[in-house]
């Protein structure tokens, strides 16, 4: 585990930096839930805009405290950054480091390939589970004050969700990595998982095609409405296998390919 | 014993071009080879393949005894590697980066990174991505000899260390061997690593194309020599007379002739043809590498 931990060490000032971004965006969002989603204001939104637009952008779920902080952080902004964050993280690991050449050095020592995507992975899904449990922890200590009346396990059913998507995402550019060597794969693979999650889900829902929705990532994260209803073991089953299936196709290809030509 | 490193008509294609094209190499223990050619000769590619970084498109190599593919992280371990173009980045401390490689690499006994960082005159306590070219190389061959590897593959090892840690290192390198270890280097320029190799081949567009003992092979390499002599008279003559010389011109300048010309292997003859002359500078350049290569293929058209 000399990789994992080492891969933890260099980016620490890195999670440090999201941390205070993701703590920013709650702090930013979740207080105002009393003045913004439980208010009339919300109401005239909703019956100002098309259904569909009120839909995609959950805004006919801000009435209560849980669908404001499903629509405004779990489905949005929170997703937003740590999708970010683990495309970044995502593709340093082994296509930053195969294009700047420090790969090889590694490679040459007493690992295997395996072993590098397989601890490349772990560090990349800690540090987005670090991530996804400090935006969850801040908005557990806001549940009271912010009057969101969110119930904890159902809490905890959405930050699991949030955290096996964004790591699906992170997965995605890790093995683009693993699959080329090359970060510009990497970060492509990465944001199209993202965006073709998201959107999937949004024209599922708009123009009521629902097996479109069969098909999306973040669907299957959020579908069930966790942060009502709880665990959706199906859909967090589905982004494990997804993530799992990933991983054997790049590190199958990382294993036979050339590293650094 | 095992055979260190072995390699049949090992070659490397990408696309249309030929990397290294049939590479038949045989090294024994503890023997110092030395791999010399022009940069893109191949000479990185065959190191990498034998440790197994990329795979060969024909041919086959064993090193230690093992194909590099079969042996893995295990074969690895036995190995000492410095990559050609090292990159080392990141916050970590010269001294924390090097206990990192230790752990993923073969047993280090305690005490032998600061013994090594000491002799190559490295400060462990810096940034590792902070430090100079040449100290970064530093801890490139310090991660290579610490685990005091059977086989040690170091390419271009000497590039960006001044002239006393290019000393080092030679002296690094014989200890080496004479502790059984065997070392597989490469240089583009012969004269860095002469002092160190016992065996030396030449490689030039992937293919071998000299191989043999240092001795062999300096009698086969062109020099060039200048002089300046007072007089000019009979020197073109005398000039003419000797063998194994070529390319002569004669130059006035100043009141003075300036020779220059080229001379393959010994320059016994065309000193005493000098003696005659009133000599007041002379100038035998060391022998380049790309005056082998040239003379090679010079005899090869011929």
């Amino acid at each position: 585990m000399n990789l994992f931990r080492r891969e933890l060490r260099e980016s620490r000032p890195g999670l440090v930096g999201w941390i205070l971004g993701l703590a920013a965006a709650v702090l930013l969002y979740m207080p105002f839930y009393p003045s913004v989603g439980g208010s009339e204001l919300m109401e005239t939104y909703v019956e100002m805009f098309p259904p569909e637009v009120s839909s995609v952008f959950g805004l006919d779920m801000m009435a209560t405290g849980a669908g404001y902080a499903q629509a405004s952080y779990f489905g949005l902004m929170g997703f937003l950054l740590l999708a970010i964050a683990a495309i970044g993280w995502g593709s340093r690991s082994i296509a930053g480091a195969e294009e700047s050449g420090a790969l090889e050095l590694t490679l040459a020592h007493g690992v295997t390939r395996w072993q590098v995507l397989l601890e490349a992975g772990l560090a990349l899904l800690v540090r987005i589970a670090v991530l996804s449990a400090v935006g969850s922890l801040l908005i557990l200590a806001l549940n009271g004050p912010a009057e969101l009346e969110l119930e904890p396990v159902n809490l905890l059913a959405v930050t699991v969700a949030l955290f096996l998507l964004a790591g699906l995402v992170g997965i995605a550019a890790l093995v683009g990595g693993a699959l080329s060597g090359r970060r510009s794969v990497a970060t492509g693979l990465g944001a199209i998982t993202a965006v073709a999650a998201y959107v999937l889900d949004a024209v599922a829902d708009m123009a009521t095609v629902p097996w479109l929705a069969g098909l999306s990532p973040y669907h299957w994260a959020f579908g069930q409405d966790p942060i009502t209803t709880g665990f959706d073991a199906g859909g967090l089953l589905l982004l494990l296998g997804l993530m799992l299936v990933l991983m054997a196709v790049g590190g199958w290809r990382f294993d036979r390919r050339d590293v650094g030509t | 014993m095992t055979v260190a490193i072995e390699t049949r008509a090992l070659s490397k294609r990408y696309g249309p071009t030929a990397a290294l094209a049939g590479l038949d190499l045989k090294i024994e223990p503890g023997e110092v080879f030395g791999l010399i050619g022009p940069n893109g000769a191949g000479k990185t590619t065959a190191m990498r393949l034998m440790l197994d970084i990329i795979r060969p498109s024909s041919g086959s190599a064993r090193v230690l005894g093992k194909a590099p593919r079969e042996g893995g992280a295990q074969l690895r371990r036995r190995i000492g590697f410095l990559p050609g173009e090292l990159r080392l980045e990141g916050r970590a401390r010269a001294g924390e980066l090097l206990e990192h490689f230790a752990r993923i690499s073969g047993p280090v006994a305690p005490g032998a990174i600061t013994q090594l960082a000491e002799r190559l005159g490295l400060d462990l306590s810096r940034p590792a991505g902070k430090l100079s070219k040449g100290n970064k190389q530093k801890v490139g061959l310090v991660q290579a000899f610490m685990h005091r590897p059977e086989l040690l593959i170091l390419d271009e090892p000497t590039s960006g260390l001044d002239p006393l840690v290019q000393q080092e290192f030679l002296a690094m390198v014989r200890e080496a061997s004479e502790a059984g270890q065997t070392v597989f280097l490469s240089s583009h320029v012969l004269s860095e690593i002469e002092q160190a190799a016992d065996r030396v081949g030449i490689l030039h567009r992937g293919k071998l194309i000299r191989l043999g003992r240092l001795e062999e092979l300096r009698a086969g390499r062109q020099r060039r020599v200048r002089a300046s002599v007072a007089t000019a008279d009979g020197l073109q003559g005398a000039m003419a007379g000797l063998e194994r010389v070529r390319d002569v011109r004669l130059d006035e300048r100043g009141g003075e002739t300036q020779l220059s010309l080229r001379i393959e292997g010994e320059v016994d003859q065309l000193i005493k043809a000098l003696a005659r002359f009133e000599v007041r500078d002379l100038l035998i350049e060391e022998p380049e590498l790309e005056d082998a290569v040239i003379g090679f293929y010079r005899g090869e058209e011929a």
